[in-house]
């Protein structure tokens, strides 16, 4: 089913989003993503895949306050939308559905085995 | 803390290509990491990473479009303005067609005379020192003569150098109009050959596809030939070091070079130029006797009338003493109401200002034509323009609705004046590309007329083309301004009642464009009536002779001694009924064979006459008539010391009612050599000369020299002609056999004139046929403002004439009122083209009134298409809409 279309990335920017609720915008979500996942990511993918997500209608954006900071540059805050969220909603509940079809044999074989 | 700035060129660059919805917050988000990353880890490191960032921003989803997304809006309009524009201009096709093609129509005639103008204008100029040429020439008076020439004695040229260092250098030509020459066994005539100083090529810029200009000409009997003429001579043979043989002279020449052609735009053409170098009347000191064109390249900065104020010294020191040696000094010389001066003429000026036409090279242009024909233009310009104004009005008036609507929904005025100026330059486009093909085919037909040779080629130029784009805006903005400025103006609840504007001050605007191309269109029908007369006065005239029936065999001394046998031949022919020997032919600027002639021995009454040489047979047969005394006699001889004089004679030299028997003195040679003759006929005044020139003193003397006239009294001239051919062909002479129909020599003298007269007609047509095309546009205008009153007046009865001429009146009144500037203007004009003929037609007042009511009945006429249709339609559509 095409229905919901997100990538990997896509989806933890998704997330990130959510996590800083009203106080994301371009570096706050970089930074989550660098603290909590453990890995860079370069201001040319993150803001990539905010335009994207923003154009699927996933994501809305509002210009904020301009701080000295910024060099007089406005802040671009990002917040899910209902359609995004849906999404995400849609690509969990696969996942889980996916989880919940696993064998617990299999898993739990695996498991001990290594 | 450190506050450093990040990279310039990458923080540009990434403003370059960043979207521009996006850029903004990625630059502050870049911003704020560079701060951060600069505090922890400084500046360097917050650099690389900024660069970094920037790199990895380059990638598609951030790169902002290729379109150019800020020119969407006006695009979009404009777009939109074409499309809305070619949907008009399709719906009415009858009116966009007029429209055009009266626009085109200006346009191709416009160019073409600019293709003209130009042309007449660049004369001369492609030489690399154009600027800096002069041409020396020779005015004065002598003995009430005029002296007016081009031609100047052989050491002015050299005199000049030496006396002025301002004169850079000098050369001079020498033009041999009737060389016979023999090149590979083959004889040729009428070759023009110009002798010229070596360093004539230095002078003036003739490109030389063989040979080295510098050295061409240094030594004696050296020549250059142009390509074309190596072609006549030699096909595809080199000619290089090939010899010509001067039967006349006997000397041969060596060719030295070959040129390129003489351009078309100088002001002389010769196939050969010969070397100056070696020949010794080149080199003689003699100052009374002028032969050779002098040209001066003066240094730059030489003021000419500065130069000029020093010639009378010249002429005082060097042709005084000359004066002197013919028995008179030059103190008395000029007291006796002489003089003799040098004059400078820029070498640009000789085509169209040259005043020295009689001795000219070739014939030149005429600056008044170019006034005239710039005018012309200009005009016809103007008025298509006019046209296209009033006819894009008459059109757009249909259009309220639409204005009124658009305004309602929020268009404001200048999107309406952009939206009719894109309208007048779709027209404009298409008028011109219409233009450019009507120029392609017709240019032929002008060179024709105009004796030129004009290349379409030339509107392709960058510069033309530029020049035409401009045009083509310019033609925009004056056409479409009126109809964009005055509709836009509407007001929209005025426009949706479909009440249209009334123009009360639009009217007076248009009234006048109408009164304008009238007065063209008047003073042209005007102007063609009075060349016409005059043409036709010219060809009617009593020219005191009888031109027609007459064969003129100028050729005929070539056959030296045979030519008596061969004239016997064919006065011996019955069509034949008389043959005269003499090369003198009195039509145009045939001879000008002068002597000095004076009554008995008073040296005052000196007077430059013009002499013939003929036979007892010459005024029988030109049909002369003598009015006093008698003809020469046929018996050889008897008349050598008498001569015959025209009345014009008699009457410049004081010889009163009855001149036989009195004595004129005839200068014999140029060295004092003189003969008294006794007066024993009076012939009738016959014109020799153009009608531009009153008749002049004439003598004729008893001599046979060269060429024969033969009257016939066939109408089968074409079989006899063939006949003389065989009997020319007989004597086995080299030279093929050529004759001229005196007729037809008559009216070449007339040919500036009648190509004048040709062209005048056709841009009177045209100009006639674009005010029409003007007058239609705004009755047009007219009947659509006044529908429903015509729908009224019909209703309550009028009839139709009663509509016709309620809707032509105004219009009659306005092409009325044209007449009134017209006629003054165009009689004023055509006087001061008159006052160019000694012999005229006065302008009489029917020609007024012809010329009025041409132009009232094809302005009447063509309203009548509109006017008709106006009254002959059914109120009931006019006034349903109520």
């Amino acid at each position: 089913m095409k229905k919901y279309q997100l990538g990997e990335f896509e989806e933890v920017v998704m997330l990130t989003v959510g996590i800083l609720h009203l106080e994301a915008y371009g570096v706050s979500i970089k930074k989550e993503i660098e603290s909590r996942l453990k890995r860079g990511v370069s201001v040319g993918a993150l803001q990539t895949a905010l335009k994207r997500l923003e154009d699927k209608g996933y994501l809305k954006s509002h210009e904020g306050e301009a701080t000295e900071e910024r060099a007089g540059r406005p802040k671009k805050y990002f917040q899910i939308t209902a359609l995004g969220k849906r999404a995400m909603e849609h690509m969990k509940s696969t996942r889980d559905e996916l989880w919940s079809a696993i064998p617990k044999v299999a898993l739990n074989l695996k498991i001990v085995g290594s | 803390m450190v506050r450093g700035e990040p990279p310039k060129y990458f923080l540009q660059f990434f403003r370059w290509f960043c979207h521009p919805d996006l850029m903004l917050s990625i630059e502050g988000d870049l911003m704020e990491l560079y701060r951060e990353r600069e505090r922890k880890s400084g500046k360097t490191k917050a650099d690389i990473q900024f660069i970094f960032d920037v790199m990895l921003l380059f990638r598609p989803g951030i790169i902002r479009p290729a379109e150019g997304h800020r020119n969407l809006n006006s695009y979009g309009m404009f777009k939109s303005y074409f499309t809305i524009g070619w949907r008009n201009l399709s719906k009415n096709k009858g009116l966009f067609a007029i429209n055009v093609t009266g626009l085109a129509m200006g346009i191709a005639t416009c160019l073409i005379i600019m293709l003209f103008v130009v042309d007449e204008l660049s004369f001369d100029r492609y030489n690399a020192k154009a600027d800096q040429i002069v041409r020396v020439t020779l005015k004065g008076k002598v003995n009430g003569e005029i002296i007016k020439e081009a031609v100047t004695p052989a050491p002015v040229g050299p005199t000049l150098k030496t006396e002025f260092p301002e004169v850079e250098t000098f050369t001079r030509l020498r033009s041999d109009r009737a060389p016979k020459l023999t090149v590979n066994n083959t004889t040729y005539r009428k070759i023009r050959v110009a002798f010229v100083d070596a360093n004539f090529f230095d002078v003036f810029t003739l490109q030389f596809a063989k040979g080295d200009p510098a050295t061409a000409l240094a030594e004696p009997n050296t020549i250059v030939i142009t390509e074309d003429q190596a072609e006549k001579f030699f096909g595809g043979d080199d000619p290089i070091n090939k010899m010509i043989d001067f039967n006349n002279t006997g000397e041969q020449y060596r060719i030295t070079g070959i040129l390129k052609n003489v351009p078309s735009n100088s002001h002389f053409h010769f196939g050969l130029f010969g070397s100056l170098t070696g020949i010794p009347h080149a080199k003689e000191n003699s100052w009374l006797e002028s032969n050779y064109f002098s040209y001066l390249v003066l240094s730059e900065g030489t003021n000419h009338q500065n130069l000029e104020s020093k010639m009378p010294g010249i002429i005082k020191k060097y042709m005084g003493p000359q004066v002197a040696q013919l028995g008179m000094s030059f103190e008395k010389f000029t007291q006796n109401g002489n003089e003799i001066g040098l004059f400078i003429q820029p070498l640009t000026d000789i085509h169209l200002h040259s005043d020295t036409q009689n001795s000219e090279l070739e014939p030149g242009g005429d600056i008044k034509s170019v006034y005239i024909f710039t005018a012309v233009a200009l005009f016809m310009l103007l008025i298509a323009c006019i046209n296209f104004m009033n006819l894009s009005t008459a059109g757009a008036t249909k259009r309220n609705k639409e204005i009124g609507v658009k305004k309602v929904l929020g268009t404001n005025r200048s999107q309406l004046v952009q939206q009719f100026l894109t309208e007048s330059f779709i027209s404009t486009a298409v008028a011109m590309l219409l233009a450019a093909v009507l120029v392609g085919i017709s240019l032929p037909l002008f060179n024709q007329l105009s004796g030129k040779a004009l290349e379409v080629n030339f509107l392709f130029s960058p510069k033309v083309l530029t020049a035409l784009v401009l045009l083509m805006l310019l033609i925009t903005m004056l056409a479409g301004s009126y109809p964009a400025f005055f509709l836009s103006s509407v007001r929209p609840i005025a426009a949706l009642k479909n009440k249209v504007a009334n123009g009360g001050q639009g009217k007076g605007i248009r009234s006048v464009l109408v009164v304008f191309q009238f007065i063209i269109s008047a003073g042209l029908i005007f102007s063609i009536i009075i060349v016409n007369q005059q043409m036709s006065y010219i060809q009617n005239k009593e020219i005191g002779y009888d031109r027609d029936q007459l064969i003129v065999l100028r050729e005929s001394n070539l056959l030296g001694n045979n030519e008596n046998a061969f004239m016997n031949q064919i006065m011996s022919d019955p069509r034949v009924e008389s043959v005269t020997m003499s090369a003198f032919i009195p039509a145009g600027p045939t001879d000008q064979n002068m002597t000095g002639v004076y009554r008995g021995q008073e040296h005052e009454s000196f007077r430059r006459t013009i002499l013939y040489h003929v036979d007892d047979q010459y005024i029988p047969t030109m049909g002369m008539s003598l009015i006093k005394g008698r003809n020469f006699s046929k018996l050889a001889g008897i008349d050598s010391l008498n001569v015959i004089i025209n009345e014009t004679s008699a009457k410049t030299f004081g010889l009163g009612d009855n001149p036989l028997g009195e004595i004129l003195t005839l200068q014999t040679d140029n060295s004092g050599g003189k003969k008294s003759m006794t007066v024993i006929g009076v012939v009738k005044d016959f014109h020799f000369r153009s009608m531009h020139e009153t008749i002049a003193p004439l003598v004729m003397i008893n001599r046979r020299y060269g060429g024969l006239i033969i009257r016939t009294k066939t109408t089968e001239i074409a079989e006899l002609l063939t006949n003389i051919e065989d009997k020319w062909k007989a004597f086995h002479v080299e030279e093929p056999f050529s004759y001229a129909l005196l007729d037809e020599l008559y009216n070449e003298t007339y040919l500036a004139e009648q190509k004048m007269g040709n062209i005048l007609k056709i841009f009177g047509v045209l100009t006639i046929f674009v005010a029409c095309l003007g007058l239609f546009g705004l009755v047009t205008f007219t009947a659509e403002q006044r529908i429903k009153e015509i729908g009224i007046r019909k209703v309550l009865g009028a009839n139709i004439s009663e509509i016709v001429s309620l809707l032509s009146r105004d219009m009659i009144v306005l092409v009325g009122i044209s007449f009134l500037v017209a006629f003054p203007l165009a009689n004023y004009l055509m006087n001061m083209w008159l006052q160019d003929f000694a012999y005229k037609i006065d302008i009489q007042w029917w020609v007024y009134a012809v010329a009025g009511i041409i132009t009232l009945v094809i302005a009447f006429f063509t309203m009548s298409f509109k006017t008709i249709k106006s009254a002959l339609a059914n109120p009931v559509n006019s006034l349903r809409s109520e």
